[in-house]
């Protein structure tokens, strides 16, 4: 991953070369004299797999094994015959499991990359169960990384597995910190969706149609800072989707959002519309986020001229990347489309 | 890596900065200067990446591999399948130690590992089937033969998990990655049993997000030990190309399994919206991102674009177009002609992986600020393939199949004993479904040169059509009879 710091210690006496591993009879990992694609290893690496290979031919689990394989997985995390024999001993040695764990909190703001170290805490927290200190760790590898996939999806099966509380109620606040931070961090975006409609309801989140009312507020404001932000608009779309709502509730919303500025007089009560927020000064309009929105609400209305006349400024204009398939969703509307299976 | 909390100044789109508008912009203007300076027309660079990729197999790779050292059937398959694609043959010898390297990773355990002595996975068995689909053959010292499927079968059904999902390994994550790799690997070797998938179609829909797109995997909420919640199902992770690719092609393969209330939990068109908007703008050059709002990286001109190829055959777009090849020599548009089959500009995605994709010194890469490396390398060529070829599951090839299909003796695993008429029923549905992908011979779109030609690749087995055909043909017993 990275270059190793001149302060690092020098690396171990090769295990060949120590006393206390003289029973293990290290293992060549293969008898081919000529493979394709073979690895140069480095000779540390090879002499601690070779052993690693012996340790497992004679299915010892013992503390040394734990070195081992700390050893090897510092080397290369992605190796996951490595993790599982290690959790294995671990189990069998009935290891301190928090200790693991701390050493699972260094290995995973160096390695965060890799599924092996997201999954063996994940492994760890099935024993161990103690989940309250794993929130502030996971915020604390965000910090580096915000959109993290590893550390989302661990943060979500958290969440899931455990279903406490006290874990939940922190969940939306930290959502909103994110986004107010950036708000075109996708992940944040899907985590509010997992927090709010994905999982079941929150306490204090039982009265549907005000979590909805509110769902709807925050996004229109987001949009208003940002209208050309596609995870705003799919946030938007998932959750009317998902509670069985029109998108022509939110007709007057987007309006103003799918017209050049110049076009649009500023009128002093619109302005103050608190449920309708209008772009930001500096927002660059018309969006075609808010056309394709449009042009789907006309579709819900019946109005297929209207869409598919969006849907081609949306081709020839405003979205040309996307021709092909504005092209296409304009067939549909024509009815000229194929039929479909 | 940038800390999100310090955002150097810059005006931002819709004049709101934030951290990723600031890389967006940065990455904007790394592709800018890369483009202008690459030299017009664009062309396939395949000697230096012929050069490049000969060097890796045969003589080997650089100890920063290392990190790949539990991957060694992928490292082949990446490197092979590349070669396929751009046409190169390999000899029979080099095919032989393919083979040999292959087999050394078939655990005893069943299934392949990432390496000799190495645990077996999901993985790595997909990478190195997929290889001996390439490489191999029947008979002795071929591969094919030599593949324990009774013990494969038991293995894959101890990594089954009750929501129709499947561990990678055992004691290892859950993800749509191991369900492609399971379905591929048991659809060639004619390994699919009804026990085998039951509940993985739904398992694959729970994983569709309210995006459109696919997340890694969803958390199953149960009523008591054993008894799983059908809700909630809540995906884990955002929707992603990368799963996107591996949930849809999935998806297909399951077709002969799934009953009608199944195949609707998946939202197609839901799909194909976040599809398209995956693709990068102007200042992208067309490239294709994995999630809303990340960066264009050239491995999703794959993920994406096979999942769009797909998307246009089960939309059921496809019929022979009967247009005439069209070869677009120079940049200019007015020679391109659009057909109705891609949903996506295909003609800036081969620009962005000519133009932007590729090493001076050889392989193709993520984004211009990084190296190449030959996962990057295939998936790039393999995008690439897909936006010059259309690739379409026929029906009129179906109905071929179907009268050419002769019963044959199947693989039955010792657990599902008593079920052979099941079987042949449903064995016969799965390799007409799987066969009957086809290249659309006259609808050929090349940026650049006709020299920029590869070979066209099929969307969800990620092999060339016809290694999938002799593989499958050979285990379904549909060979022909030797000629003489």
């Amino acid at each position: 991953m990275s270059e190793q710091p001149a302060s690092d210690p020098p690396p171990p006496l090769l295990y060949s070369m120590r006393e206390e591993w003289k029973d293990v009879q290290p293992l060549d990992q293969s008898d081919l004299t000529n493979p394709l694609v073979p690895i140069f290893y480095p000779p540390e690496y090879k002499d601690a797999m070779d052993y690693f290979r012996g340790i497992v031919a004679k299915g010892e689990k013992s503390q040394r094994v734990l070195e081992l394989t700390e050893h090897i997985i510092r080397m290369n995390p992605a190796h996951y015959t490595v993790w599982q024999y290690r959790y294995d001993t671990l189990l069998e040695l009935e290891a301190p499991l928090d200790k693991e764990l701390a050493l699972m909190d260094e290995l995973a703001l160096t390695n965060m990359k890799f599924y092996q170290v997201w999954h063996h805490r994940k492994l760890l927290l099935l024993k161990y169960a103690q989940p309250a200190a794993e929130l502030s760790f996971i915020s604390k590898v965000l910090a580096v990384d915000s959109k993290n996939y590893h550390t989302w999806a661990y943060r979500q099966w958290l969440l899931a597995h455990f279903d406490q509380e006290d874990l939940w109620s922190l969940e939306l606040p930290s959502v909103e910190l994110l986004l107010q931070e950036d708000v075109r961090n996708n992940s944040a975006w899907h985590h509010r969706f997992f927090v709010v409609f994905d999982s079941g309801v929150r306490e204090g989140d039982e009265d549907r149609e005000q979590v909805l009312r509110r769902e709807i507020n925050f996004t229109k404001q987001k949009i208003a800072i940002a209208p050309n932000n596609l995870s705003a608009w799919n946030y938007l779309r998932g959750i009317l989707d998902r509670v069985e709502v029109k998108y022509a509730t939110l007709k007057d919303f987007v309006v103003p959002y799918t017209t050049p500025r110049e076009e649009r007089p500023v009128v002093e009560e619109e302005v103050l519309d608190l449920d309708n927020p209008r772009p930001s000064s500096s927002a660059s309009l018309p969006c075609a986020l808010a056309i394709e929105f449009l042009a789907d609400i006309c579709l819900e209305e019946g109005d297929t001229t209207k869409a598919a006349e969006l849907f081609t400024s949306l081709a020839e204009e405003h979205d040309t990347m996307r021709k092909r398939y504005w092209d296409y969703r304009v067939k549909e509307c024509l009815g000229t489309q194929s039929t479909r299976t | 890596m940038i800390p999100f909390r310090v955002i150097p100044q810059h005006d931002g789109p819709d004049g709101c900065p934030t951290a990723t508008s600031f890389i967006q912009e940065k990455t904007e203007k790394e592709l800018k200067e890369a483009y202008d300076s690459v030299p017009k027309p664009l062309i396939l660079q395949r000697m230096r990446h012929f050069q490049w990729l000969k060097v890796l197999l045969f003589q080997g790779l650089p100890a920063r591999y290392k990190s790949q050292d539990a991957s060694q059937p992928w490292l082949m398959f990446w490197i092979i399948n590349s070669f396929q694609l751009m046409g190169v043959q390999l000899d029979v010898a080099t095919k032989q130690r393919a083979i040999d390297t292959l087999m050394q990773c078939q655990s005893p355990d069943g299934g392949f590992g990432g390496g000799p002595k190495q645990a077996p996975g999901l993985l790595p068995t997909y990478a190195a089937v997929s290889t001996l689909a390439c490489v191999g053959h029947p008979g002795p010292g071929g591969g094919w033969d030599q593949i324990d499927r009774q013990k494969m079968y038991a293995w894959f059904m101890s990594l089954k998990q009750p929501d129709g999902s499947f561990l990678v390994s055992r004691n290892a994550e859950i993800d749509v990655r191991a369900i492609y790799s399971l379905l591929v690997t048991a659809t060639l070797l004619d390994m699919m049993t009804p026990e085998l998938v039951a509940g993985t179609a739904s398992f694959i829909a729970s994983t569709q997000t309210y995006e459109g797109g696919f997340a890694s995997t969803s958390a199953p909420y149960y009523i008591s030990v054993d008894t799983l919640m059908d809700e909630p199902r809540p995906a884990l992770g955002e929707a992603h190309g990368g799963y996107a690719g591996c949930a849809i092609a999935s998806w297909v393969l399951l077709k002969p399994f799934m009953t009608e209330e199944e195949s609707k939990k998946l939202n197609v068109d839901k799909f194909l919206r976040w599809l398209v908007w995956m693709q990068g703008e102007q200042a992208d050059y067309g490239g294709f991102r994995g999630r809303s709002n990340k960066l264009v990286d050239n491995c999703y001109s794959w993920w994406c674009g096979e999942s769009l190829a797909i998307v246009e055959s089960i939309l059921d777009l496809q019929e022979e177009t009967g247009h005439e090849d069209e070869f677009i020599e120079d940049e200019g548009d007015d020679e391109w002609v659009d057909t109705d089959w891609w949903l996506y500009n295909n003609k800036a995605l081969q620009e962005y992986i000519l133009g932007l994709g590729q090493d001076n010194a050889g392989g193709l890469r993520d984004k211009p600020s990084k190296r190449a490396d030959v996962y990057h390398t295939f998936y790039s060529l393999a995008g690439f393939s897909t936006a010059q070829h259309r690739v379409y599951q026929s029906k009129s090839l179906q109905g071929s199949l179907r009268n050419k299909w002769k019963p044959s003796e199947a693989f039955t695993p010792s657990t599902a004993k008593g079920e052979d008429d099941r079987r042949q029923a449903t064995r016969k549905e799965l390799w007409i479904n799987a066969r009957s992908w086809k290249e659309d011979e006259s609808s050929h779109r090349y940026v650049g040169s006709p020299n920029n030609r590869v070979n066209a690749i099929h969307p969800v087995f990620t092999l060339l059509i016809s290694q999938a055909s002799n593989i499958m043909d050979h285990f379904y017993g549909q060979t022909s009879p030797p000629k003489s």
